[in-house]
């Protein structure tokens, strides 16, 4: 994942983003749209333009059949037994932001939810936890530095990973950093592993999301926008720890497009 | 003298007193609300899951729901926002027509195809001083559960809709961005909009009939 997004697409990012430039800063006379302007904190509007629709056509083309045949190939409680695997391998994750955090009272939900889920939830295919109404949420990186008083900076559209923020992108290499360093350089297995558990991530995630989806490339005059404003909302709720109980443990922020992904019955 | 001064007094606090009857009107009961999106939904789960309905009948029906329950033309203006007054009156009243033709499809579109749903009521807040938020969740057979949010306004003495929350994620506000920056990539034209509008209407209309 870190090779290839650093051999093809930073290159191609920095390429795309000196070919389309810069958004244009309205004039100084007209308040309201200066507001504006700061409130999207998209600098890089034509930029981030140019890589979603490179997200769509890869999308079009490559995961969302992909998503659609997973779907259709496999019954029902065996992807929610993957989608519980995939939440509670973030487990590790999740318990770092809570302590990051301060949040004491989550982190002992998450710790205990990975001993459940583990051993009774056999490897987590099974939500022990969600049946004792002890509900899983999610954290990342991202999160715990919004929660550290750092700005979300300016936003982004990164192709395959989809709207993100400086801030929240940090926190997703800071969160894979983590998670690479356990499993890479020290053989072949856990490499692999690791490859399987992000290719499964993107393909459960984007699954959660056909509906969504469809919706906004039906309904939006202007997807990008539509994209921009529901991401920013849907962090700031999942940074006030709002989530409702009947919300699975999200791979947020990252590949997730900081959509909730609900819960599977 | 004295007994001018003291019915000028009156006429004063009278004056303020009336000038505070509309400000305190216009606060939101949270029971009030409650009882009424109860009711509303009620309303539009018994026209989705209505066996004798006809496809066509029962999008006719949920939508005449939901055009009772929301206050479209205040949401049509939130949602139009600043350009509100860079709209021509002709263009103002066109945009809310082809508004309020495009909510009432979407919305009759995306619940028709709930079938089977449950609706119940979850835990209500008061958010501000002027609308109640009332928290519902949705259940569907064999799909996701998930909490849907109505903020309720008191629009001339009536409870309305004037926003449904999706997990944190506003549908007024999302469009809002949307339609401005429909907007503002057309040089800032309102006519542009509602172009794009019109279009979208047109799309919408020949998926329904196909």
């Amino acid at each position: 994942m870190k090779t290839f997004a650093a051999r093809i697409l930073g290159p191609a990012a920095l390429v795309l983003l000196l070919l389309a430039g810069c958004a244009t800063r309205p004039p100084a006379d007209d308040p309201e749209a200066l507001q504006e302007f700061k409130e999207n904190n998209d600098p890089f509007e034509p930029a981030n333009r140019a890589m979603f629709e490179v997200n769509e056509v890869i999308d079009k083309a490559v995961l969302q059949p992909i998503a659609e045949a997973y779907r259709d190939l496999l019954p029902e409680p065996v992807r929610s037994g993957i989608r519980n695997v995939l939440g509670n391998l973030r487990a590790p994750t999740i318990l770092s932001g809570d302590l990051l955090q301060g949040n004491v009272t989550r982190a002992r939900k998450t710790l205990g939810r990975f001993i459940v889920n583990s051993t009774i939830g056999i490897g987590g295919i099974v939500d022990v936890g969600r049946r004792y109404d002890v509900h899983g949420h999610s954290e990342d990186m991202g999160q715990t530095l919004s929660v550290w008083g750092v700005g979300e900076g300016f936003y982004m559209f990164v192709p395959l990973l989809g709207p993100t923020t400086a801030r929240d992108l940090t926190g997703f290499g800071i969160d894979v950093y983590a998670n690479v360093q356990n499993l890479f350089g020290q053989g072949q297995i856990l490499e692999v592993w690791g490859y399987t558990r992000l290719g499964m991530t993107v393909v459960d995630t984007r699954e959660a999301l056909l509906e969504p989806f469809d919706m906004v490339r039906k309904t939006s005059l202007d997807p990008y926008s539509t994209l921009r404003s529901a991401y920013r909302q849907r962090r700031a709720f999942e940074i006030q720890n709002k989530e409702s109980p009947a919300g699975a443990v999200a791979p947020a922020g990252g590949v997730g497009f900081g959509q909730g992904v609900m819960e599977p019955r | 003298m004295p007994r001018i001064m003291i019915s000028r007094r009156l006429l004063l606090a009278g004056l303020a007193g009336l000038a505070s009857i509309p400000a305190r009107a216009q606060q939101m009961d949270i029971t009030r609300a409650t009882a009424f999106v109860d009711r509303a939904g009620q309303d539009l789960v018994n026209a989705i899951n209505d066996q004798r309905l006809n496809q066509t009948q029962r999008r006719d029906k949920v939508g005449s729901v939901l055009r009772s329950a929301i206050d479209i033309e205040g949401t049509g203006r939130f949602i139009l926002g600043r350009y509100v007054r860079q709209a021509s009156p002709a263009e103002l009243q066109d945009y809310l027509k082809l508004f309020d033709e495009i909510i009432i499809r979407n919305l009759s579109a995306r619940f028709g195809e709930y079938r089977g749903v449950k609706f119940s009521l979850g835990r209500s807040q008061q958010r501000t001083e002027e609308d109640a938020l009332v928290s519902t969740l949705i259940e569907r057979p064999s799909n996701p559960s998930f909490t849907l949010d109505w903020r309720v306004a008191e629009i001339n003495g009536q409870p309305k809709v004037v926003d449904v929350i999706a997990e944190g994620t506003s549908l007024r506000l999302t469009t809002r961005s949307e339609y401005a920056a429909v907007i503002q990539r057309n040089s800032g034209r309102v006519a542009s909009l509602l172009d794009a509008m019109r279009g979208q209407i047109a799309q919408l209309a020949a998926r329904e009939g196909g």
